[in-house]
């Protein structure tokens, strides 16, 4: 247990290493896979002996206001141990597809250095047991999504798309912001232990709690990219497709569900706040499902799928389904993860991201189609595969917890899942449209392997039939949350996959029989609406974009004519009142002596009269 | 013995005071306005060496005063006097009407 | 303590290089080595200080005092006014003791490319360095004028000679609006001289503190002095509508000179806020705090939106001080303990950054010949060194987390939102614009698509990479361990409040 800080520490130095040794430039792939390969060990060991030992806290001063002194440390429980492995593994192999993907990259090595970056972040964020500590990560993994996302920063859209994310999340993190803020004039700490306790012996007014926990949630919105602040999450597919796959996938953006869950004592004591949560994760998964029906470009495609499957989560531990949530987060983090990388060993394949000019390609690359495929099933429920289990226990909680309305939602979320995913599967793969591709070579295919395994049996830790290991392990924390495990009733894992393989089939119907179909350019109202994602982004130009420019012009204008209008107009007075004394000014000496004796005279004159000093 | 009195000296120092304001004041010559301020000067003078002798807290100090004075005018005469010349060669006049270079 | 020449011998250190200086031949090809050696030895001798200074005890160190001259006056015949000569540093001021010797040291590097009459330069830059080096180790309000003072004649020259197209106007705008500064300084120190007796900074809080009972100023007087020290402060921070004059010498001065006036003398009018204003008038600075937090939130938001729609960097880098100081005003007007640490760490710490910023802006002058944001871009192809610490500097700038500015930020709001949530609300918005603004400013110069025009583009030489290396390490070290500064800065003993 005591070398938990090796797992950020090793992502760190391959960081510093691949920064500052040129010399390494094209070895850097194998140092930044070796070392977070390391992390990945750690994280395993530790994960047992967390089995063994139970939880590890190590904290150390960091520096101190007032008399608070304020810490930074290493925790290790359940939820964290977990994370931390699914951060590594899914690192790991990240760095290892990447030396195949980004080979001919110029910025090989800079690329390796943020992934290293990135790695640190996010474990650094996961072990962190206090507020400040997380949010400083926060902001970490924020900078590195930002950094690779522009990654190919001479393309406009990768610049355009790498500030929205920053900014869009950042909006969110403000939020998180007060949240602390708030929590830290309530209980005087930022520590997770010391606020929970305060939040259980009802320190905390009920109605402010509810604030604090919005506002948390809001700082989970922006980088989960829940509705109202999903926009940056399809842009920010203009990144390397590895990228997506880690940060935009598995890792990064589920910190938002992490988020929640980490400080679940908070959410659970406000019933408002939960039912927030789960609202906005029930609409955000059918919103963004609808919109994926449309999509035409494969990673956007699964961009929207991700930020559906997000709001999955949000809809389960908003309905109380914390082993759901946790448990949804990292079967997605297998499959989603793998589709993305499968996705980037078509499109560096094929150079090419629009669905509508794929096809047939399932005889080219034989091994990517089957672990797509597997993906896919996975990812739409399909019966006995991770995805399966997870759902299915997301469904059972959100039922259980008695909201049908989201329940619904979700049954329909899951039929959306198999469609949108299998129209995507089925253009891409199958048909024959036949175009130049070559297999990926070894170094990316083995970790989409490791992936395609794991999207398979990932989900056999925690099922009715062979035990719920899982929840039984999350589940031992020291505050009394309500954890709800209502009986499930039987035929919801029967309606889910009937209605998974009913998804299908209708792609089927509609996009696997034929064998090449045309983009077309008629769309009616509805698909216009899907295609334009409900103009939410022509929404937020108008509005904010617009809005502040209007309101900076504004300002600048105040400044330009009022204040320093103002200014000048001082400065004339003074001028012309210079001016006026200047006609006084005969350059005439003896004038100007005879007025200062005049002058004097005067005083004298008045000295007299008035007898001494005036 | 006192036979002049006290007033008697201021009375001439005022006179000549005037007589030397009036001179700087108003000749055009810029060597007579100097020779004016000497005037005025020396005025001063005799009331300083006047009150050292008739004065309320009479003593020695008028008088040093004084013998200060004239130096310091004979100082600034002879500095007049330089700048005046140099303005002599610069501008060919010597008269103050024309040296209002100043103004700008 | 002991009496010790060290504080002495460090104002008059810059003197050494003014006189080697002024003995060389104005042609001579060493003269800008020369003015770089000149800061070495302040810098020297303020890291002795800086380690010399016990940290672990309260109050003044390094205490010098000699009677200066007495005044006589007929009011009080029997007690004349006594000014002294004395300094001394406290923890508050030994961290901007150590800033101002830094940030001009690598200042002085940049202007090494400066060609023409560079003695003249080197001279008057030394003796804007006396000049804050004397400010920060200034125990009495005199002597803390005079050298004030003397910043502002050599910055005014220096602006004057060697600045851009309008420097004539810009230098004389800095002239005017920190003259008006300065008389209302003297109007503060006069009267707290006249009623007080005495300058000496410590004294004087320590007297105004015990006399709450208000023997020697009325609560009118003192809600007017303090009015006319946050004017005389807020010029030089610059509160807006001071700053007109700010954004002009940071479009027109020399980047050296803009380095030193971004990262060293506006923090003068921070300082003079948290020794004066908070130490002298702590009763009326709580009173006033509402305005205080309302100014504060006006300079952030005024600064980041105009900052937004700059087209030229410069402008941007101007107005994103503005926004920046107003954060500092926040934290000063949350007045405890958390916020006046902020308002510290944020005005250090931009001062590191400010610097930062306009050392690369110097880079893209020489290079680019540009500053407006339109005719640069894609300059990360041809440049990637330089681009990546202009990136840096950006993300400091907007509040990373690891980096100082992000610590700055936390603490200041973390302090106004116990005292004024609402405020804080509104205030916070701020960051959001700040990085949009940012972004969008570094971004435009750094990525985009390759420009033609730039191949062959040199980037950063060593003599460039040292400074900028120091400084973003430095930003990064407090960042990542603030205690470097909280440790110094022993903030309740220093202002004498909280605790």
């Amino acid at each position: 247990m005591d070398y938990v800080f090796l797992i950020p520490i090793l992502p760190l130095l391959s960081f510093l290493i691949i920064l500052f040794t040129k010399p390494i430039y094209k070895k850097a792939g194998l140092v930044g896979t070796t070392l977070t390969g390391a992390a990945f060990l750690c994280s395993l060991v530790v994960l047992f002996s967390h089995f063994a030992q139970g939880n590890y806290l190590v904290e150390a001063n960091w520096f101190s206001i007032d008399t608070v002194m304020i810490s930074v440390g290493l925790e290790v429980n359940p939820l964290n141990a977990l994370m931390l492995v699914i951060v590594t593994l899914v690192s790991f192999l990240v760095h290892m597809y990447s030396m195949g993907y980004m080979a001919n990259d110029e910025r090989y090595a800079t690329f390796f250095s943020y992934l290293g970056l990135f790695t640190f972040s996010m474990t650094g964020l996961v072990l962190s047991p206090n507020l400040l500590q997380l949010y400083m990560f926060w902001e970490l993994v924020g900078v590195c999504s930002f950094l690779l996302v522009g990654f190919y920063f001479y393309k406009p859209e990768a610049r355009a798309a790498a500030k929205k994310a920053f900014i869009m999340t950042r909006i969110g993190d403000v939020g998180l912001l007060v949240a602390i803020f708030l929590l830290f004039w309530q209980t005087g700490s930022f520590e997770l232990d010391v606020i929970f306790q305060a939040a259980q012996a009802g320190d905390i007014a009920p109605s402010l709690l509810t604030l604090i926990a919005i506002l948390i949630f809001v700082g989970a919105v922006g980088k989960s990219g829940q509705f109202p602040l999903h926009t940056w999450l399809p842009d920010a597919m203009e990144g390397p497709t590895p990228v997506s796959a880690l940060i935009h996938a598995a890792t990064m953006v589920a910190a938002g569900v992490y988020l929640v869950a980490v400080t679940y004592p908070l959410f659970s004591a406000s019933e408002v706040a939960m039912t927030t949560v789960a609202v906005t994760g029930g609409f955000t998964a059918i919103f963004a499902a609808t919109i994926a029906l449309a999509e035409t470009d494969m990673k956007r495609i699964l961009a929207y799928s991700t930020i559906s499957q997000l709001g999955y989560m949000m809809l389960a531990l908003g309905a109380a389904g914390y082993t759901a949530g946790v448990f949804h987060l990292t079967t997605h983090a297998f499959f989603k993860a793998l589709l993305f990388l499968a996705a980037g060993s078509v499109i560096h394949a094929v150079h090419e991201q629009n669905i509508f000019k794929m096809g047939g390609l399932s005889k080219k690359l034989p091994k990517t189609a089957a672990l797509f495929l597997i993906g896919s099933l996975s990812i739409s429920g399909f019966p006995l595969l991770a995805g399966f289990f997870s759902k299915d226990e997301i469904l059972a909680t959100t039922y259980g917890d008695g909201r049908y309305v989201l329940f619904v939602i979700g049954l329909l979320t899951a039929f959306l899942t198999a469609l949108y995913m299998f129209r995507l599967y089925f253009l891409v793969f199958l048909g024959n449209r036949s175009t130049e591709a070559r297999e990926a070579p070894s170094v990316m295919l083995i970790p989409m392997m490791v992936l395609g395994v794991l999207a398979v049996v990932g989900g056999y830790i925690q099922t009715n039939w062979f035990g719920t290991f899982l929840g039984d392990w999350l589940e031992t924390t020291p505050y009394t949350i309500a954890f709800v495990h209502p009986e499930a009733p039987f035929w919801i894992p029967l309606v889910a996959s009937l209605l998974a393989i009913g998804g299908i089939a209708v792609a089927w119907l509609v996009y696997g029989r034929k064998t090449s179909i045309e983009e077309s350019n008629e769309r009616n109202g509805l698909h216009t609406l899907l295609y334009r994602k409900y103009y939410v982004d022509e929404l937020y130009q108008g509005l904010f974009v617009r809005g502040s420019r209007v309101v900076a012009y504004f300002w600048m204008y105040v400044d330009r004519f009022i204040i320093e209008g103002g200014a000048a107009a001082v400065t004339y007075a003074v001028k012309r009142f210079g001016q006026a004394g200047v006609k006084l000014q005969s350059g005439q000496v003896q004038t100007y002596s005879t007025v200062a004796f005049s002058g004097l005279v005067v005083v004298l004159l008045l000295i007299a009269v008035l007898g001494g000093y005036f | 013995m006192s036979s002049v009195p006290l007033s008697a000296y201021l009375v001439t120092a005022l006179l000549l005071f005037c007589m030397g304001l009036y001179g700087a004041l108003t000749k055009r010559n810029a060597v007579i306005v100097l020779i004016s301020i000497e005037l005025m000067l020396n005025a001063v003078n005799l009331n300083l060496v006047a009150f050292a002798k008739y004065g309320v807290g009479a003593s020695i100090r008028g008088q040093v005063f004084s013998l200060f004075t004239i130096t310091v005018a004979a100082a600034e005469a002879a500095v007049g006097l330089a700048i005046l010349i140099a303005l002599y060669r610069n501008r060919a006049t010597v008269n103050v009407d024309e040296m209002n270079t100043l103004k700008k | 303590m002991n009496e010790s020449f060290l504080l002495t011998i460090l104002i008059l250190s810059p003197l050494l290089g003014i006189v080697l200086l002024s003995v060389m031949p104005g042609n001579h090809r060493f003269i800008n080595y020369m003015g770089v050696l000149g800061t070495v030895l302040p810098l020297v001798l303020t890291l002795i200080v800086f380690s010399l200074f016990d940290r672990t005890v309260s109050g003044v160190q390094f205490v010098e005092y000699r009677q200066w001259f007495e005044l006589m006056t007929s009011i009080s015949p029997n007690e004349p006014y006594t000014v002294a000569y004395d300094l001394g540093v406290t923890g508050l001021s030994v961290l901007f003791l150590m800033l101002a010797s830094l940030i001009t040291f690598l200042a002085s590097l940049t202007a090494l490319r400066l060609k023409e009459s560079a003695k003249g330069f080197y001279i008057l830059f030394l003796l804007l360095e006396l000049g804050l080096l004397g400010v920060f180790v200034s125990e009495n309000l005199f002597l803390f004028f005079l050298f004030f003072e003397i910043t502002l004649v050599s910055m005014f020259l220096l602006v004057g000679k060697w600045g851009g197209f309008n420097r004539e106007k810009a230098a004389f705008s800095f002239m005017i609006y920190n003259g008006i500064g300065s008389i209302l300084l003297l109007i503060v120190i006069i009267v707290l001289f006249v009623e007080m007796k005495t300058t000496n900074i410590t004294e004087l809080t320590m007297l105004l503190k015990e006399t709450d009972s208000l023997e020697f100023l009325s609560g009118d007087t003192r809600t007017w002095l303090f009015v006319l020290l946050l004017i005389a402060f807020g010029i030089k921070l610059p509160i807006v509508p001071f700053h007109t004059w700010m954004v002009r010498v940071h479009v027109e001065a020399p980047i050296a000179v803009v380095m030193i006036h971004a990262g060293v003398l506006l923090k003068i009018g921070a300082y003079g806020l948290l020794r004066f204003g908070v130490g002298f008038f702590p009763q009326q600075l709580k009173d006033m705090a509402v305005v205080l937090a309302i100014l504060g939130v006006i300079n952030l938001l005024y600064g980041a939106f105009i900052a937004l729609v700059q087209t030229e960097l410069r402008s941007v880098l101007a107005y994103s001080s503005i926004s920046h100081m107003g954060i500092v005003l926040l934290g000063v007007a949350s007045f405890n303990t958390a916020g006046l640490q902020g308002a510290v760490f944020q005005t250090i710490s931009h001062g590191l950054i400010a610097a930062l910023l306009f050392l690369l802006v110097g880079v893209i002058v020489d290079r680019f010949h540009t500053t407006k944001l339109e005719e640069l871009g894609g300059v990360a192809s041809q440049a990637p060194l330089f681009a990546g610490f202009l990136l840096a500097a950006g993300l400091a700038s907007l509040g990373l987390p690891g980096m100082s500015g992000f610590i700055s930020e936390f603490l200041a709001f973390l302090g106004l939102f116990e005292s004024m949530p609402v405020i804080g609300s509104v205030g916070i918005l701020g960051l959001i614009l700040t990085a949009v603004y940012m972004l969008r400013a570094v971004l435009a110069v750094t990525f985009g698509e390759r420009r033609p025009l730039f191949d062959g583009i040199r980037d950063l030489t060593a003599v460039e990479i040292v400074p900028s290396a120091i400084l973003l390490s430095i930003i990064i070290w407090i960042g990542v361990y603030p205690a470097v500064l909280s440790n110094t800065l022993q903030l309740a003993r220093t202002i004498g409040i909280g605790g």
